[in-house]
């Protein structure tokens, strides 16, 4: 079973831009509100960067230890959006 | 004695290991450590089209249904495959291998060879299986640190791949003259890559029962009498290490084939579906800058049947329009029955003309047309416009990851 659940809302994020730091770590999302929840962001997954038209969109796929979070930020509008998440209970 | 190429193994071959739920789990780390895999398209009977190693431990195999895997493992979850994802894997998996040797080649999205034939200065005294070790820990590193790959060296490609399968996942070994016969006697025939069942049962009827017996088969018994071609001479030399599949394929068809979601014999549902799918050819063609000749649709049937017909045309054609109205031709003269797979190809293909100004004005408009909604198409996303004929198909049917070659693998990203 997909344990996919489908958000698609726009949060606030505090991001991270390092620098000096390589390809993978150069920006990375720190912590998002999520409706009351503030979540901290304790490990990442993966960032890649989609192309919608000519537009770019980076794809962070981040989690808190406990559950997985899809954010994706619009590099023309500048919005971060959550997309989705899983729940990674056991 | 066996003639083996005896010359220093430059070859190396690299596979991610189950590449797309290896990546699922880098981008989830809750799913870390767990049995899951990826789906095409979700639904009640879909298939696994990759499966994590903890699933594969269970038995959950490559292929099988949905039910099948949950039958298995109850927790077994399935994701929703994630084409950019794979594509932010894959490109940063070149530029690894590119930074060894302009020599590379990928084999397709996961797996890829390193040629360093003529880089000795480069490799400054190090070993392959130095420079091995190393493209691991910068997978790791610039991809992420739940990737791990498959690494194997050879003094041919052939070889390559089988060093790179002899021990998964995470493996790195080498097959050259000094161990390729102690390799090919744990081995059964099947292990080798191009040898399956069918090929099998050749070499079994001439007694070659394993891969030591053919490699001690004589050139002659496997052109004359195993194979029955210059295959056999292929792969006299590729099991002795000598190399002949350093040739690239010549491109022969463009086409597209559907699984029927709901098998129909419908027209109100294939057709649309037929249209999309000639649209997805059309823009197959003009991405490889080919027009073609002739046009084959074929349709297998819920009765077991199957059913094609192909077309040969006096002009070269290239455009959605004139892909379907040749396919529509043929396809309406299809027997009567609930079709279940149906598929179209573009054959006899030419390298594009279109640079060459029509003297006819109908000609022109068409190419005008076509360039204006591709560019339209370039910048907005994929099916931003497309013909109304499309309209249902486009909904019904789901692009999907190629398996094969990564040719189009650009279009498809330019789907999202």
């Amino acid at each position: 079973m997909d344990p996919t659940i489908r958000i698609d809302q726009i949060v606030d994020v505090v991001p991270i831009f390092r620098g000096h730091a390589t390809e993978v770590n150069v920006c990375v999302p720190w912590k998002m509100r999520y409706g009351i929840h503030e979540i901290v962001f304790t490990t990442f997954g993966m960032r890649h960067p989609t192309v919608k038209g000519k537009r770019m969109v980076h794809v962070f796929d981040m989690s808190d230890g406990v559950n997985d979070y899809r954010l994706e930020f619009d590099a023309e509008r500048l919005i971060w959006r959550l997309i989705s998440m899983v729940e990674g209970a056991s | 004695m066996i003639d083996i190429n005896k010359e220093r193994a430059l070859v190396m071959h690299i596979d991610l290991n189950s590449a797309f739920a290896t990546a699922e789990q880098q981008a989830h780390p809750s799913l870390r450590g767990k049995p899951m895999g990826v789906t095409n398209r979700l639904s009640k009977e879909c298939c696994v089209i990759a499966a994590s190693y903890e699933a594969k431990r269970l038995g959950i195999k490559v292929g099988m249904r949905r039910s099948e895997a949950l039958a298995i493992c109850p927790g077994f979850v399935l994701l929703e495959t994630d084409p950019p994802k794979y594509n932010a894997v894959y490109q940063k998996l070149i530029v690894i291998m590119r930074s060894y040797s302009p020599k590379i080649k990928m084999k397709s999205i996961d797996e890829g060879i390193i040629d360093f034939h003529g880089l000795g200065p480069v490799l400054a005294g190090r070993t392959l299986q130095d420079i091995g070790y190393e493209i691991k820990q910068r997978v790791k590193d610039e991809i992420g640190d739940w990737m791990t790959i498959n690494i194997g060296i050879g003094t041919n490609r052939f070889l390559a791949k089988q060093a790179a399968g002899w021990h998964k996942p995470d493996g790195l070994d080498t097959i050259d003259h000094t161990n390729l016969l102690a390799y090919y006697k744990q081995m059964k025939l099947t292990d080798l890559n191009g040898i399956a069942e069918r090929n099998e049962a050749r070499l079994n009827a001439l007694g070659i029962m394993t891969p030591l017996d053919f490699i001690n088969a004589g050139e002659m018994i496997l052109k004359k009498q195993v194979f029955r071609s210059i295959t056999g001479t292929y792969w006299y030399q590729r099991l002795r290490g000598y190399e002949i599949d350093d040739n690239d394929t010549h491109l022969g068809m463009v086409g597209r084939q559907w699984v029927v979601k709901d098998p129909s014999h419908k027209d109100s549902y294939l057709l649309p579906c037929l249209s999309f799918l000639c649209e997805t050819t059309g823009m197959k063609l003009r991405y490889r800058e080919v027009e073609a000749r002739g046009v084959c649709v074929w349709a297998s049937y819920q009765n077991g049947e199957f059913w094609q017909s192909k077309r040969m045309h006096k002009s070269t054609f290239y455009t959605n329009q004139e892909i379907y109205r040749r396919a529509l031709e043929l396809f309406n003269q299809r027997p009567a029955g609930t079709v279940r797979t149906m598929g179209i190809y573009c054959y006899m293909l030419t390298p594009s003309q279109r640079s060459q100004l029509s003297m006819f004005d109908d000609i022109a408009k068409k190419d005008w047309l076509t360039k204006a909604v591709d560019e339209i198409n370039d910048f907005y996303g994929t099916f931003t416009v497309y013909a109304g004929t499309s309209l249902e198909g486009k909904k019904i049917i789901k692009q999907k990851i190629p398996f094969g070659g990564t040719e189009y693998f650009e279009l498809l990203l330019k789907t999202g």
